[in-house]
């Protein structure tokens, strides 16, 4: 085992028996940690028909070798197990920011296997290397706030909290994980209430030790401040005309400037000039809160926010009276979908108050509220969108007993009227009715309410795959490299790698340029709404996307911020770099890696992320049964023809060949998009290629 | 505060504690503003702002108003001190109110201080007394000062008993339990100078007393 990074021991946790032991980290080193890790335990350990709620189900709570170091952007959970959203039971990774991750590296824990099931319920109390399982039947039926604030006075206001809320309890397959006030880990909140535990706490008096001298980490740290780190996304281009930028971008979330200020904090602080260099104003630079609340949000900020050891604070902090009136704080903080999903339930809009766009902001600040402290998750915005077919449909009406369908308030509904959001809250969580099926998931929804094929094919809705997740930056952004991205995993496509580049402001010849460098052409990328057939250097950056991806969830960076592509200096031409991940990993653990070696090692946490998908599914066949496309993708549009100007519409016998030209790049079957012996073995897999043998599950 | 107190201001302990007390949850930079001096205790609001001493001996104030709570901080404190991340012994303490303020959880959390309530961090900082505390109790006179008038901790002379801990009225001194070895604030400014929001400030000595001196204080 390497110097530093990694703590170096593994939590494990039988909640069957009640042991808990403690084993080593290094002999998942290979996976790094994290993601990596969760996969390796779930292809191990976790037979193939395991259902999320079984108890021969595995949930990992993992960080990787970068966490706690200091490393910016490295305060990531990820949390590995079956999902309950669909019927295939594959395994899926969701994923938490706030301080949990490098709390955990602090009291000197790489990750935590949890696995049996509890007959009572439970919660993990982690004291550096005292670890201990809890009485939770006092907290067993209360929220994620309540919950953290009891654990925080019984282990001290120290200690950092991941709990489940009531949602998680009543198995709602639409359930988060939950640490801090607002950052959640969506769809495995279940599972921990499958197993009847409620919380993990942890506090820890340790440290993460550096491999390396620590003088060329804190100069690691400066150059990325000073050159290199943009705004939330990576955005390297400001909002509005800037003195330091020659390029402007409106949808960047490099807000700052003059006037733009944090309106409910003491002084009104001003978010300011805040110019590439200036190392004591980057988190000045994303004012999430007009992004995701409006421009009206302003005067309600209190401050920004976001994750340990991030500089960049992309969780608004808002402090909005009118949210009394229903019962609720008038502290609100989230970001992205946590503002958008209720938004979303409130299809019908929502009614100002006082000012033009407060019935938004309320909106958005109230159901976060209430989804958070109940721990309700939303497939990344569908919940909104199948209760909204549902409801224009007529299909709701026809589904709900007539009592409950008139026991709804649908005059707030249609009103605009934010209380709404109570009552929806409320039946999802606590599984009021047949309108509470909604939390199941998009696939169990639609299968159980007969959604018509006007639900999937219509882009309106945004469904992605027929297992019933959402498009996640996919075709509709970035063509051929989104669309094979999408299709890669188990749920919505958390990978940011190649949005962030080709959003991040800069004209698109620019990011020609950089593509040129990076994949070895400028056909790697399309401008907006104007892209060309399928070619290697698309699947070469599709690649990169996704091994970056896995790489960020097992070191544990975020993906949200890395990897840093681009750069918002000029003079550096806007190149980003790419090697910074292998730079700062081969400091912290002493452990001398290039940039090509750690992305093999990315490589080999996806690549094992397919076999097990493989091994779940029982098929080799990927590309016929797993790698699947909604109609819209290719019937938007129906008087334009793919590759003409002004149409996202792909075409399908190019996306095939996208998909094997991506295969290819990964050394996966052609024809099937199932991982090979070699490949298997060229990554130091064989005992994954023997299993799938065994199987019957190698492509001939 | 009354006008004895107002006479003596920086060799009145009494009186010196409690803007120390305040300062935690203060405001520092460039300017000694009119936020700065409410925290020495002074309500006046007709006080202008005025230009600052670049003087070196110092107190390293925190704006929670600016503090996001990321905690780089605290990593860079112990980085640049102990070539390790170790917030525990960061001699800025965030992390441990982050949640909940420095009370910690109570029943009404969701109005009190952290991110369960109202938002504001409550950043903790040495106020590199001029009487320590620490250094009067320390049993071995681990504590010293160095050459720009940080109190510090001798490592060799150090018994990491704790007693600087318990002595000083905010528990700032932190024993590192894996050297037992005490730590504390040596002033040398990392934190500040990497602070992305501009939180923190060290504030020479010689601002306050001209502050106070422009609020007709004897100073």
């Amino acid at each position: 085992m390497s110097t530093g990074g990694w703590a170096g021991k593994i939590i494990r946790v039988n909640l069957t028996s009640g042991k808990i032991s403690s084993e080593d980290t290094s002999k998942y080193q290979d996976f790094i940690g994290g993601m990596g890790i969760g996969y390796k335990v779930l292809f191990d350990e976790v037979p193939a028909g395991t259902k999320p709620y079984d108890e021969a189900n595995k949930i990992v709570v993992g960080t990787g070798p970068l966490c706690g170091s200091g490393v910016p952007m490295s305060s990531r959970t990820n949390i590995t197990s079956l999902y309950p959203g669909n019927d295939k039971n594959l395994v899926t990774d969701s994923h938490m920011g706030g301080n949990f991750a490098a709390f955990l590296k602090y009291a000197g824990w790489d990750a935590i296997i949890i696995e049996g099931a509890s007959s009572k319920p439970v919660w993990l109390r982690i004291e550096d290397d005292k670890v201990t399982l809890e009485d939770a039947s006092s907290l067993w039926g209360t929220g994620i706030y309540n919950t953290t604030a009891v654990i925080g006075s019984t282990m001290g206001k120290e200690s950092c909290v991941a709990a489940i809320g009531q949602a998680g309890e009543n198995l709602v397959n639409l359930a988060v994980i939950m640490n801090g006030s607002s950052h959640s880990a969506g769809g495995h909140g279940a599972v921990f209430g499958s197993k009847k535990l409620k919380a993990i706490g942890v506090k820890g008096t340790g440290s993460v030790k550096i491999g390396k001298d620590k003088k060329e980490l804190m100069d690691l740290d400066a150059y990325v401040m000073k050159e290199i780190v943009g705004a939330n996304n990576q955005h390297v281009v400001p909002s509005t005309p800037q003195p330091w930028s020659e390029f402007v971008y409106e949808n960047s979330r490099w807000t700052a400037r003059e006037g733009l200020t944090w309106g409910a904090s003491e002084g009104n602080i001003d978010t300011g000039i805040a110019a590439p260099g200036d190392v004591n104003k980057v988190g000045y630079r994303t004012m999430k809160a007009i992004k995701d609340l409006g421009p009206v949000a302003a005067k309600y900020t209190v401050r920004m926010g976001g994750c340990q050891s991030c500089p960049i604070r992309c969780h608004a902090q808002m402090n909005i009276p009118q949210l009394e009136q229903y019962g609720v704080s008038p502290y609100a903080a989230n970001t992205c979908m946590g503002w958008f999903s209720p938004a979303g339930v409130m299809f019908k809009g929502t009614k100002d108050q006082k000012e033009e766009g407060d019935g938004n902001m309320i909106t958005r600040a109230l159901g976060s509220q209430l989804a958070d402290d109940y721990g309700v998750w939303c497939n990344y915005g569908s919940i909104g969108r199948d209760f909204q077919y549902a409801y224009e449909s007529g299909i709701l009406k026809n589904v709900l007993p007539e009592e409950e369908y008139n026991s709804i308030p649908w005059n707030l509904l249609e009103a605009g009227d934010p209380a709404f959001l109570k009552e929806f809250y409320r039946r999802v969580t606590f599984k009021e009715g047949e309108f509470s099926h909604l939390g199941d998931g998009t696939y169990h929804i639609a299968k159980r309410w007969n959604f018509g094929a006007d639900y999937w094919d219509t882009k309106k809705y945004s469904m992605w795959s027929p297992l019933g997740f959402p498009k996640h930056h996919a075709s509709d952004e970035s063509y051929q490299v989104g669309a094979i991205i999408n299709c890669m995993f188990n749920r919505d496509a958390q990978s940011h790698s190649h949005q962030n580049f080709i959003s991040s402001g800069l004209p698109v010849d620019i990011l020609k340029k950089i593509a040129e460098k990076l994949w070895g052409s400028a056909d790697a990328i399309d401008p907006p709404a104007n892209y060309t057939p399928m070619n290697q250097y698309k699947a070469k950056f599709a690649k990169y996307g996704v091994i970056r991806n896995c790489l960020h969830d097992s070191l544990t960076l975020c993906n949200w911020m890395w990897p840093l592509t681009a750069s918002p200096l000029k003079e550096r031409e806007y190149m980003g770099d790419t090697s910074l991940e292998s730079k700062y990993f081969s400091v912290v653990t002493g452990i001398d890696t290039t940039e090509e070696e750690l992305d093999l090692m990315g490589e080999r946490v996806f690549t094992l992320h397919r076999a097990l998908t493989v091994k779940e599914m029982g098929t080799t066949d990927m590309r016929g049964q797993h790698d699947l496309m909604v109609n819209w993708v290719f019937d938007i549009d129906p008087d334009k023809k793919p590759f003409t100007e002004g149409t996202i519409k792909m075409d399908r016998d190019d996306m095939q060949l996208a998909l094997t030209m991506f295969y290819k790049e990964m050394g996966w079957d052609e024809k099937t998009g199932a991982p090979t012996r070699a490949t298997l073995e060229k990554l130091n897999m064989k005992d994954v290629a023997d299993e799938l043998a065994k199987l019957g599950l190698l492509p001939a | 505060m009354s006008n004895n107190e107002k006479k003596g201001f920086l060799d009145k302990e009494t009186t010196r504690r409690e803007f120390l007390k305040l300062s935690g949850k203060g405001i520092g930079g460039t300017f000694i503003s009119l936020s700065l001096l409410n925290l020495l205790g002074c309500t006046n609001t007709n006080v202008e702002e005025v230009a600052a001493f670049p003087l070196a001996q110092g107190v390293l104030i925190a704006d929670r108003a600016r503090c996001t709570g990321c905690l780089r901080c605290e990593t860079n404190c112990s980085l640049a001190n102990d070539g390790k991340a170790m917030p525990y012994i960061s001699r800025i303490k965030v992390s441990r109110n982050y949640n909940f303020g420095t009370d910690g959880p109570k029943l009404a959390y969701a109005y009190a201080d952290g991110a369960f309530g109202n938002k504001l961090m409550s950043p903790e900082t040495c106020r590199q007394c001029a009487e320590p505390y620490c250094g009067k109790a320390c049993p071995v006179g681990a504590i010293t000062t160095n050459e720009i008038g940080a109190r510090v901790v001798d490592q060799a002379k150090c018994v990491g008993c704790g007693t600087c801990t318990k002595a000083c009225p905010w528990t700032m001194p932190t024993v590192d339990p894996e050297t037992s070895k005490s730590t504390k604030c040596v002033n040398c400014g990392t934190c500040a100078a990497n602070c992305p929001t501009g939180a923190l400030r060290i504030v020479p000595w010689e601002e306050v007393k001209y502050a106070m001196r422009k609020l007709g204080y004897k100073a």
